[in-house]
């Protein structure tokens, strides 16, 4: 959706719930992953830029950038289409980096001048800084000069960075970014095993592998078969406009060679933020594509998706001044570690001993890695609305239990409901049979002209298109009993409006967000700021993140 | 104030029965069957737990229970969605939207769980429900704790009636009838009556225990006082693992449930835990508004035969998939075996519950108290009665709620009612938050927060706080050790939830207090001495 267009259509707060859907529609299909730049030596720049927010507005802000335009085979992960990485981006490029390996970061500073020195501090690291000019908290790039830090990561794990200087203007004008360490070496247990049979599963549908490392520490229990990269940070329009009046001012001043300027003092406070960010975009800009070229600087999205069973690692930052707690519908998570330190059991190096956590607050410069899944484990119906009377070979895969309950046996890797949760394989939900999956379970469907659809609803209770499409009596499938065919949208009205199309998608849609719920807004307009929907996949939609 | 108003809040009732006829006849309606494939055999209570549920396959492909080994039950509770009044510490009526109870009323008004076994929520008031009940009957007189409207379904029974003689029960024309034609058929007119204003802070209370499935119903009755919305409503189970999109209660990524519909939401009892549910249609908006309550599930562990060995208990819950807490093959469980076997709690008490799985006797208490943390905007509110947008970015609480009161509200006895623009008063506010103890005991605080717009924290003068869980999970590592830790303070974001035990064990007997070292917070809007604040009475 794009800021011109949506400016003047947002007249009631009403309308924008079907308008976020049409904008997703537009959008080609776009995930998320943690893409950045790997190297071992960076050449950032500090500039000026504006930012964009769906309610239309530009907002001037400050950020790091690249100095020169990385080449092509730095970005990572190495699939990603048309990555870029301008002067100027909120937040800053994702470092990426290797544990051991020594790292210089040599920044330049493009800030308008009226906006002083600047800087950038790697908390948790040792750094030596050359060049520059003595400040506070380090060294310091004066204006149009460059300061080089150098720094070996000690332990891997995600980390924030950001300004060290005047550090309550510059953060809150987006001058921040993150830092992920990969582990030295990989556990066995993350290339092997179920890991391992991640891989070749999402090989057998024609996915990539789209993750940093198989593991996000040097523990067995930190293998991942997924991530993701979530920066938290808010905007107060007040301290932006301001800031910009005054660097105006000190521009003109010095144009006109007047001998005393005024200094850059803008006030931070009372603070009174009214855009809440996540990846530097705020529902639903967050949710297009990473590198989408309509926001030259703010490439980085939040739109995870994932299989049942995968291990999904989060890496979460607070990046503004504010804590957030950040709320992931579907599941706990379990915090591995904080800025780059695994939290382990006091009587046994692996075992984790890091909380889970429904709700995983942001606090100012910290950074947590968490891992997450979701299996349906427990439901007590078959999510997939399996029905071994039906004609469809689909409707009547089988599911075999590991020792842990789930079908991961190598007949499944080929299987779209691998990972099932075969305790419930075949049990109904509903008290009538649903097209073609059958009845005898505990509850009953209202007349549907009670509900009100959303625009994530697969369309039927069930995951994925087969079911879906089995349950609503829409399928092109020439097994489906009754065989009606009724487009590829389900049972789901009105049709234009679908962010999750019951014939292509129907994943299970699950609201992560902000749970200080005044932050799922923008400037005053409900939905919008600290808010995404993941998506839980079926394997027969093909999970893309290569943009 | 309101009572000269009450001829505009006909026609909007009007208007909902109609709508309620016209979308057919079954709009409105309860379920809670007697027997599922999980619970075969009609029980209302809860079997002791001596192991895990064995399980065969059946006749229609999917595994079936064996009766005798069943663990758990059916539990089943109606809610409205709408709009009610509630009295503010400083004695202000603010306008909410919100939930009341549509079940388990006399439960509800006298502090418990409104959640009951089927029995007690398939049963039939006997008279007419007044507008405003229990509030109008009174507390010492309403016993009823049935499913509001519930009716005999006389066309069903009158239609299997005239079948011919000997057709089997899945033949006939209402194929499964239950006895007395209670196959969920209500009559519109007692929900509305006692559905329409009847809103709740926090919303009706629901405990459930581990393998129960639960039938929550939820009911819109639309609200009164906004005949302007159309308001759906749904509600979000917040926190549990492995939820489905469809019964989430997101309205983006599920269905959402319009005036004059109900819907029911259908769950397996999650892991034990203090959970806590809220509508999620407009967060910021229906949650301020207050649209937010408790839920939380209790233990296998408290099943256990008194005296028998807890750790071997949680052992038996090792041996079924969906009840084990393997740590090398799951990430997500936090009650695995403790690595220390505790001697002396090892066995089921003769008295009190547990908390969670704990395995050693670790998590027991005496007494639970839910507390919920919330504030309310008064602007807000204000502007949500009137027919203007608000704003959500400038939003500032000014009254700050434990279980829906300030203090000194949070220790008044009984339910707290209010006088709603109907003219009858209600209960609007049915929990107190006093902390009652007998020297020695303790005392589980089952605290979540929902407030919207800031950080809240939670202060205990005197007697420590010790936190055993987070978020509904046990505080323990992967290896078995408790990770417990003693604070005098808590602090919570709303969405968050975290389980404080208080021991009273050496402890004077006296007023204790729990109060929000937020200093600010300590007031009723302009009244600055309230606030979130309760007492802890220890007693000899």
């Amino acid at each position: 959706m794009r800021a011109t267009n949506m400016k003047k259509a947002i007249l009631k707060t009403r309308l924008l719930a079907p308008m976020v859907a049409v904008a997703l529609l537009l959008t080609a299909t776009a995930f998320a992953a943690a893409p950045g730049i790997k190297a071992t030596s960076f050449a950032l720049t500090a500039q000026a830029a504006y930012v964009s927010q769906p309610d239309g507005q530009m907002i001037y802000s400050w950020g790091y950038g690249c100095a020169q335009a990385p080449g092509a085979s730095a970005f990572v992960p190495q699939t990603t289409t048309a990555p870029f990485c301008n002067t100027m981006q909120v937040p800053g490029p994702t470092l990426i980096v290797t544990e051991g390996v020594p790292v210089s970061v040599a920044l330049t500073n493009n800030l308008p001048v009226g906006a002083g020195n600047t800087s950038i501090l790697f908390p948790g690291f040792t750094v030596n800084a050359t060049g520059g000019v003595q400040g506070l908290l380090t060294q310091e790039a004066a204006p149009n000069t460059t300061v080089t830090y150098t720094f070996t990561p000690t332990s891997p794990g995600t980390r924030a960075y950001y300004s060290g200087t005047q550090s309550d203007l510059q953060v809150e004008m987006g001058m921040y970014g993150a830092i992920i360490v990969l582990p030295k070496t990989i556990p066995t247990a993350c290339t092997t095993g179920l890991a391992a049979a991640n891989v070749t599963v999402e090989g057998n549908f024609g996915e990539t592998d789209f993750r940093l490392a198989p593991a996000a520490y040097n523990s067995p229990k930190a293998c991942y078969d997924r991530e993701y990269l979530f920066q938290f940070s808010e905007i107060d329009p007040n301290i932006h406009t301001q800031a910009l009046a005054q660097i105006n001012a000190i521009a003109a001043c010095k144009a006109a060679s007047t001998p005393i300027c005024p200094n850059l003092d803008v006030p931070t406070e009372p603070y009174h933020p009214a855009y809440f960010m996540i990846n530097g975009r705020s529902m639903p800009d967050d949710m297009d594509p990473n590198y989408s070229p309509q926001y030259p600087h703010q490439p980085y999205n939040g739109n995870p998706h994932m299989h049942p069973g995968e291990q999904v690692l989060l890496r979460i930052i607070g990046q503004g001044r504010w804590q957030h707690p950040f709320h992931e519908h579907g599941n706990h998570v379990r915090i591995l570690g904080r800025d780059g330190n695994l939290i382990q059991s006091a009587t046994d190096a692996n075992s984790l001993a890091g909380p889970l956590l429904f709700t995983t607050t942001t606090t100012p410069g910290l950074a947590m890695d968490g891992i997450f899944y979701w299996t349906g484990r427990g439901l007590n119906w078959d999510p997939y609305g399996h029905n071994p009377n039906s004609t469809d070979p689909v409707a009547k895969l089988s599911c075999i239990p590991d020792a842990n309950g789930y079908n991961t046996g190598v007949a499944a890797q080929s299987q779209i409901n691998y990972y099932e949760w075969c305790a419930d394989h075949n049990k109904p939900v509903q008290v009538a049979p649903f097209g073609d999956v059958a009845g005898g379970g505990p509850v009953t469907l209202p007349d549907a002209n009670i509900l009100t659809n959303g625009a994530w609803y697969g369309g039927s209770p069930y995951l994925g298109p087969n079911a879906t499409q089995r349950a609503t009596g829409c399928s092109s499938d020439p097994y489906a009993n009754p065989k009606t065919t009724c487009g590829g949208t389900g049972s789901t009205p009105p049709s234009g409006t679908i962010a999750n199309p019951p014939g292509s998608e129907a994943g299970f849609a699950f609201m992560w967000h902000s749970h200080n719920e005044r932050e799922i807004t923008t400037n005053n307009i409900f939905p919008g700021g600290m808010m995404m929907m993941m998506l839980v996949d079926s394997r027969e939609f093909q999970i893309d993140e290569s943009n | 104030m309101f009572s000269g108003k009450s001829y505009h809040i006909w026609l909007p009732i009007l208007l909902v029965c109609l709508a309620t006829i016209t979308a057919g006849a079954q709009s409105f309606r309860v379920q809670c069957p007697t027997t599922t494939i999980t619970h075969p055999t009609a029980a209302n209570l809860e079997p002791a737990y001596t192991g895990p549920t064995n399980f065969a396959p059946g006749p229609a492909g999917y595994l079936v229970p064996n009766p005798s080994s069943v663990n758990g039950a059916i539990k089943c509770q109606q809610i409205s969605g709408g709009d009610g009044f509630a009295t503010m510490g400083d004695g202000t009526q603010t306008y909410m939207f919100s939930f009341g109870p549509l079940s388990g009323l006399s439960d509800i008004a006298n502090g418990l769980p409104g959640t009951q076994f089927p029995d007690k929520f398939n049963s039939v008031y006997n008279g007419t429900l007044l507008p405003g009940d229990p509030a109008t009957t009174g507390l010492a007189t309403f016993k009823f704790n049935g499913a509001v409207g519930l009716v005999p379904n006389l066309d069903c029974l009158a239609e299997n009636a005239a079948a011919a003689a000997q057709t089997p029960p899945a033949a006939l024309p209402c194929p499964n009838l239950p006895a007395g034609g209670l196959d969920g058929h209500v009559d519109p007119r007692p929900i509305m009556d006692i559905g329409v204003l009847n809103g709740n802070i926090p919303a009706p209370l629901m405990a459930l225990d581990e393998d129960d499935e639960f039938f929550l119903t939820l009911t819109n009755v639309g609200q009164i006082m906004r005949p302007d919305l159309f308001e759906q409503h749904t509600v979000h189970f917040h926190g549990y693992p492995n939820a489905s999109a469809f019964y989430d209660g997101v309205p983006d990524a599920s269905v959402a449930i319009n005036i004059g519909g109900s819907f029911t939401y259908y769950y397996l009892a999650p892991d034990a835990g203090t959970y806590f549910w809220h509508c999620h249609i407009t967060p910021p908006e229906h949650l301020q508004m207050g649209m937010v309550g408790q839920i939380y599930v209790r233990p296998r562990q408290n099943r256990v035969p008194v005296g028998q060995s807890l750790l071997l208990a949680l052992q038996q819950q090792q041996q079924d998939p969906r009840t084990k807490c393997d740590s090398s093959a799951d990430i997500l469980c936090s009650n695995p075996l403790p690595r220390v076997p505790n001697v002396l709690l090892g066995t089921r008490a003769t008295t009190g519950n547990y908390a969670y799985n704990d395995g050693d006797g670790s998590t027991y208490y005496d007494v639970e108290y839910p507390l919920q943390i919330h504030g309310f905007d008064p602007n807000f509110h204000f502007v949500g009665m009137t027919f203007n947008p608000e704003g959500f970015t400038e939003m500032k609480d000014k009254y700050f709620l434990l279980n829906g009161r300030s203090y000194p509200d949070t220790v008044t006895e009984g339910p707290l009612q209010t006088m709603s623009a109907d003219g009858a008063m209600h209960f609007s506010q049915p929990l107190p938050s006093t902390i009652k103890l007998k020297a020695g005991q303790k005392a589980l605080l089952r605290i979540s927060d929902l407030d919207v717009t800031e950080y809240q924290t939670l202060a205990s003068l005197g007697i420590p706080m010790k936190v055993i869980a987070l978020n509904a999970r046990l505080l323990r590592d992967q290896a078995g050790n408790n990770l417990y830790y003693n604070t005098n303070s808590i602090t919570l974001a709303g969405g968050e939830s975290l389980d404080v035990i208080l021991d009273s064990t050496g402890v004077p007997a006296g007023t204790y207090f729990l109060y929000t070292p937020n200093l600010d917070h300590l007031s009723n809007d302009a009244e600055n001495f309230g606030g979130l604040m309760t007492e802890v009475r220890v007693t000899n």
